[in-house]
């Protein structure tokens, strides 16, 4: 296992440095950050002098040689914006996303799985065809309309909950809601449709006669069989997660990363924008290679390249 | 002592099923009047796709008359003509037009951005899972390249340093979807490697062209349609986020997407603004959704059973003969 | 078995200590002495310099640092604030008296030196300060402090209105860093900087050794949100006191104070290019953009249909000037002519907007484009985030831009037509499109003028633009809404968007201070 691990790391050195590459050049394609940093009346001397002092005035190979050679040692530029170091800012920001997709995800798959089996327990009955429904029109909401109208229903309506902000234990619960709706619709319907496979096949037989419950029969047979499918996308959902919370974020005042990151989009503040992407690229890698180990784990024949 | 797991119907070991086999076209048709849901989903879906190329021409320009006098009624009224139905915008036009060209926009990105992304991205997984070795490992490595981008700033560069049209976002989003295609394709061909009926394919000679299309493709693609409609579903979504962040849809064109992101600041005035064209979203996502798990149960053959007699008589699958105590 | 185990208690392990505490945060009720105030967004920094930047002004001016004079944005009056008085001792010099007995909040003495040496610093040195640009344009001044209590500015050419510009820079002690922008700054003003958590919350304190009478409330409190219906439920659910930036529509219902705040909206043609190069089809414009029915159905009535580029209360404001006529038969006949005579009207003209620069602008491009194409035009909507319609409002602009108008939003916040008239009308303005040397030296000679003579001369300009330049076709003075909680008492101004002075907000009668 840790040998699979291992190699895994190594081969993910090389896609993490095109990354880099690609976002440096993705991010200076997007225009010119000069109007936005110097007074409406720059003169032509202090557009200049501001690109002399970032470096833009560079040639584009100078300016990526500048910019690994900063990454070796951990030195991502400081903000246009704020003057403050990019990877301080983004190291300040990664966790609460961190905190908020983790437990999004972890509640998503508890949730499926419970769901999901329940439902596969009794199929085509009216409990199995209504959560399906509603996990089928939970995964087609818009989210940021479900997170606006859950503010103003829980929060100014109802007064249930706060409306923003990271104050107390029930400001998570809008943002986790509104983050999870759709994982956890889709990830229900797929443990159900894998469940429904697994348990309509011979091996469940097999167990049955030979004296085991309902409730090892569906967790220790037919759950095993069905996760694989189950992983993939759970895998696909978190890594949308961990990119895409910005919608969320920005509604909710979470500070997290995914605001970081569009912030510095709009502002291009490309130091910020590396540093933040490098960060979520490198976690990502390290999902990946978790799902591909459990997927190896729970499947002894992805492991090993088939011997003809 | 018999219990619910026994009430879960099971493939019946003798060939009991159904009426004989007529034509081939019409087999396809009864395995869809099977599932009752299933044939509802296809007519709501097929009702949208028809909208989508037909309305427009019948609204005229419903959807872009402004009348600034008519701004924001309610619907639910004969009062403001039987046009405006469902209610009129901030620009006094019709919400009912405005659904019905924005069908056509909405589904002009989301179908061909399915699409490609899933043509592309299942080719490329099955090669690698035939082949695995190094071209499995660049395959991967090329997927967790794109996914780690953020598909929001792969937006606003096209959008940006190209011009930003319909064509563009199917772009993008096709390009940041082919990963999942990528890697389910691949696991499953992976994992098809070592069935003997490959392994006999090879034996006898075949090419790998010929291994993949034959024989891993028909059983990767039920997987492929299941994700493939979810993909539709995120597609839709994602197209109205972009809205959401300004960077999706421009107007004067208009999406479903763009309605709900531009009817969200009137949530407390004008509540019909995002919620009908989120309804539309829904309700196209969920018949996708219903009709790929039906699509999903018919091609596979080995599940496919369960629809050759109606829903109801399918308990007649389930084990009947009473348990050794 | 004991794998599943592991798992489990991996898993466990990991829900409870990520659950313990969300990263960055704090908990509270909330203490009725601290003032609670959201923001549209985060100030990218409190450095003075940059006040005139509204998402730094707003926090900064007036609150944590103070300027020399201060200008009364109802009266437009300038009153003194760290200086006592002010005086022309020549054409090109001022003298300022300097308030005693002032200390910055580190303790130091405040004297003319440090006047001095923040003006020099915000107008001279090399940091690029925003205040430079915005005010001063390419002014170099000389400082020089008499004595502690008395300051010369010296300008290059004559310049009426320099306290006003100098009412725009913030007053630092001379300790201040000169090569590096300070992003929590000392000042003399009745608050200073608590704690700032970034990204979060950014607190301030009253500040003990304030030299005037001191704000009722004992601390304040800034949170962001981006969303200005979000914004708008702080308000109604008491998670906040004041929310600003609010649209019309956002649900603050009778919590919210609409006011009028000092922004005009416009469209500014360039006219480098056919069609816009002709005359005709610029008027044609101003004929058709149907001003009155955008603000009754587009803005609720919230705002005013404008003729000219400031409102009433800057110096040089038109009050006689009428509204362009609404004449789409006019427009029409207008382009048929310009079209006999040659020009080609079909030609794509690029209608560009800022997305979410002010609620409703893109229904207001809407209704223009379509305006524009009933009378022939053929105009295409373009909406780009701040930086992208920068570039094509900022001159220079892209080079191959094509003929282009550009949907404008301009603040006067100086109270002085010469702002707004040097940035848009004269030919080398920043944000100029059109103009002709003609207009051009109207305007420097207007600029020299000073009192009654200085009004009637820029109303003129006003007057005379739309038949000589036509530039603009002007849409609306603006309304901004501000979300107040009833336990605080405070009348929104003109000012309000740009400088939000803390010190003016005070409890409601009816509350007692705790």
């Amino acid at each position: 296992m840790f040998s699979f691990v291992r190699r895994r790391m190594y081969t993910s050195a090389l896609p993490l440095i095109i990354v880099l590459l690609g976002v440096f050049l993705l991010a200076r394609l997007t225009g010119d950050p000069t109007n936005l940093y110097l007074p409406e009346s720059a003169t032509a001397e202090q557009r200049a002098d501001f690109a002399a002092k970032n470096g833009f005035d560079q040639p584009l190979l100078t300016q990526l040689g500048d910019y690994f050679k900063g990454v070796l040692h951990l030195d991502f530029g400081t903000s246009l914006r704020t003057g403050e170091s990019a990877s301080e800012m983004a190291l300040r920001a990664f966790p609460a996303t961190l905190q908020l997709a983790f437990t999004t995800m972890l509640l998503a798959i508890v949730l499926a799985v419970i769901i999901g089996c329940w439902a596969a327990y009794r199929p085509n009955s009216l409990a199995d065809r209504f959560s399906s429904l509603l996990s089928m029109t939970a995964a087609s909401i818009p989210d940021f309309w479900f997170a606006i109208t859950g503010v103003w229903l829980f929060a100014v309506l109802l007064g249930w909950l706060p409306t923003s902000g990271v104050d107390s234990g029930l400001s998570w619960i809008l943002p986790i809601a509104t983050l999870m709706i759709r994982p956890l619709g889709v990830l229900t319907q797929v443990v159900r449709g894998a469940m429904v496979s697994a348990l309509s096949a011979p091996y469940v037989r097999l167990a049955r006669s030979k004296g085991a419950g309902d409730l090892r029969v569906v967790t220790h047979h037919a759950l095993r069989n069905a996760a694989a499918p189950a992983l993939t996308v759970a895998g696909d959902l978190a890594v949308g997660l961990v990119n895409g919370a910005v919608v969320v974020e920005a509604i909710f005042g979470w500070p997290g990363i995914g605001k970081l990151m569009i912030d510095a989009i709009l502002q291009r503040d490309f130091a910020v924008l590396q540093a933040a992407v490098l960060l979520t690229a490198v976690s990502i890698f390290a999902l990946n290679i978790l799902i591909d180990a459990c997927y190896a784990l729970l499947d002894a024949r992805v492991r090993e390249p088939a011997r003809v | 002592m018999s219990t619910q797991l026994d009430l879960v119907p099971v493939k019946p070991t003798t060939a009991i099923v159904g009426e004989p086999e007529t034509r081939k076209r019409s087999k396809w048709f009864r395995l869809l009047v099977n599932d009752r849901v299933a044939a509802a989903a296809a007519v709501v879906l097929g009702l949208v796709f028809l909208t989508g190329i037909v309305g427009p021409m019948l609204v005229g320009n419903l959807a872009t008359h402004i009348d600034l006098d008519n701004s924001n009624q309610a619907p639910f009224t004969l009062a403001h003509g039987w046009a405006n139905i469902l209610g009129t915008d901030p620009l006094g036009r019709s919400m009912l037009a405005r659904l019905i060209v924005a069908c056509r926009t909405t589904l002009s990105v989301a179908v061909p951005a399915v699409v490609i992304s899933a043509v592309v991205g299942s080719a490329i997984g099955m090669w690698a899972g035939y082949y695995r070795g190094w071209r499995e490992t660049i395959a991967m490595r090329v997927a967790d390249v794109i996914m780690s981008f953020p598909s929001l700033l792969l937006a606003v560069v096209v959008l940006y340093v190209f011009s930003p049209s319909a064509a563009n976002i199917v772009l993008v989003l096709a390009i940041t979807r082919i990963p999942v295609y990528l890697r389910t394709a691949r696991a499953e061909s992976a994992e098809l490697q070592s069935r003997l009926f490959v392994d006999a394919a090879r034996t006898f000679g075949a090419s790998a062209q010929a291994i993949i299309w034959r024989h891993v493709a028909p059983v990767v693609l039920p997987t492929l349609l299941t994700v493939a409609t979810l993909d539709f579903c995120y597609v839709m979504l994602a197209e109205s986020s972009l809205s959401f962040l300004g960077i999706g849809i421009q107007p004067p064109d208009v999406s479903w997407g763009l309605m709900v992101s531009q009817g969200r600041t009137y949530l407390h005035t004008a509540w019909w603004l995002s919620f009908f064209p989120g309804l539309a979203i829904v309700i196209t996502t969920v018949s996708a959704t219903i009709l790929a798990a039906w699509a999903r149960i018919a091609t596979d053959p080995g599940q496919r059973w369960r629809l050759t007699v109606p829903q109801k008589r399918l308990s007649r699958f389930t084990k009947t003969t009473k348990a050794l105590s | 078995m004991r794998r599943q185990a592991v798992a489990v208690a991996l898993a466990a392990v990991t829900v409870v200590a990520s659950g313990c505490t969300v990263a960055n945060s704090r908990h509270g009720g909330y203490d009725l002495n601290t003032l609670r105030i959201v923001l549209p967004e985060e100030p990218p920094t409190l450095e003075p310099c940059e006040s005139s930047l509204t998402s730094t002004g707003v926090v900064v001016r007036s609150n944590i640092t103070e300027p020399l004079i201060e200008r009364d944005p109802a009266s437009g009056e300038l009153q003194p604030l760290l200086s006592t008085g002010w005086r022309q001792t020549s054409p090109t010099e001022w003298t300022f008296d300097i308030r005693k007995g002032v200390t910055f909040s580190n303790g130091a003495p405040f004297t003319a030196t440090d006047a001095a040496f923040s003006i020099d610093r915000a107008v001279n040195s090399d940091l690029n300060c925003n205040v430079d640009g915005y005010v001063f344009g390419d002014e170099k001044l000389k400082l020089n402090a008499v004595n502690d209590t008395t300051l010369t500015v010296a300008t290059e050419t004559p310049d009426p209105i320099l306290p006003l510009r100098i009412s725009f820079v913030e007053i630092v002690p001379r300790t201040t860093s000169t090569t590096a922008k300070v992003r929590e700054p000392i000042g003399t003003g009745p608050y200073v900087v608590d704690d700032w958590e970034y990204g979060q919350k950014l607190r301030l304190a009253r500040n003990a050794t304030y030299w005037g009478k001191q704000p009722a409330f004992a601390r304040a409190e800034y949170q962001w949100r981006s969303e200005g219906s979000v914004r708008a439920a702080m308000i109604t659910n008491d998670e906040t006191d004041i929310a600003t930036g609010l649209g019309p529509e956002d649900g603050a219902g009778n919590l919210g104070v609409a006011f009028p705040n000092n922004e005009t909206t416009a469209l500014r043609i360039t006219c480098t290019q056919a069609p816009l190069n002709d005359i005709r089809v610029r008027q044609a414009i101003n004929y058709t953009v149907n001003r009155t029915g955008i603000v009754k159905a587009l803005f609720r009535g919230m705002g005013e249909p404008a003729a000219q580029l400031i409102p009433d209360g800057v110096v040089g404001h038109n009050p006689d000037l009428a509204l362009w006529p609404h004449d789409p038969d006019k427009a029409k006949q207008l382009v048929a002519e310009a079209k006999a005579a040659g020009v080609p009207v079909d030609t794509q003209i690029r209608l560009i907007g800022r997305t979410a620069q002010f609620p409703k602008i893109t229904e207001t491009m809407e209704v223009i484009q379509s305006e524009l194409a009933e009378i022939g035009l053929n105009a295409k909507i373009e909406m780009m985030d701040t930086a992208g319609q920068l570039q094509y409002q900022l001159r220079p602009f892209p080079d191959n831009a094509g003929p282009f108008v550009a949907l404008i939003m301009h603040g006067n916040q100086a109270g002085d037509a010469a702002f707004s008239v040097d940035q848009y009308m004269r030919t080398d303005g920043a944000q100029n499109g059109c103009g002709t040397p003609a207009f051009d030296q109207n305007i420097d000679a207007a600029g020299q003028l000073i009192g009654q003579q200085r009004q009637d001369a820029y109303a003129k300009l006003f007057a005379a633009e739309p038949t000589e330049v036509a530039q603009f076709a002007y849409i609306a003075h603006m309304n901004g809404v501000l979300g107040k909680s009833p336990r605080v008492d405070y009348r929104p101004n003109s000012a309000t968007g740009d400088e939000m002075r803390l010190s003016q907000m005070t409890f409601a009668s009816t509350n007692r201070e705790a």
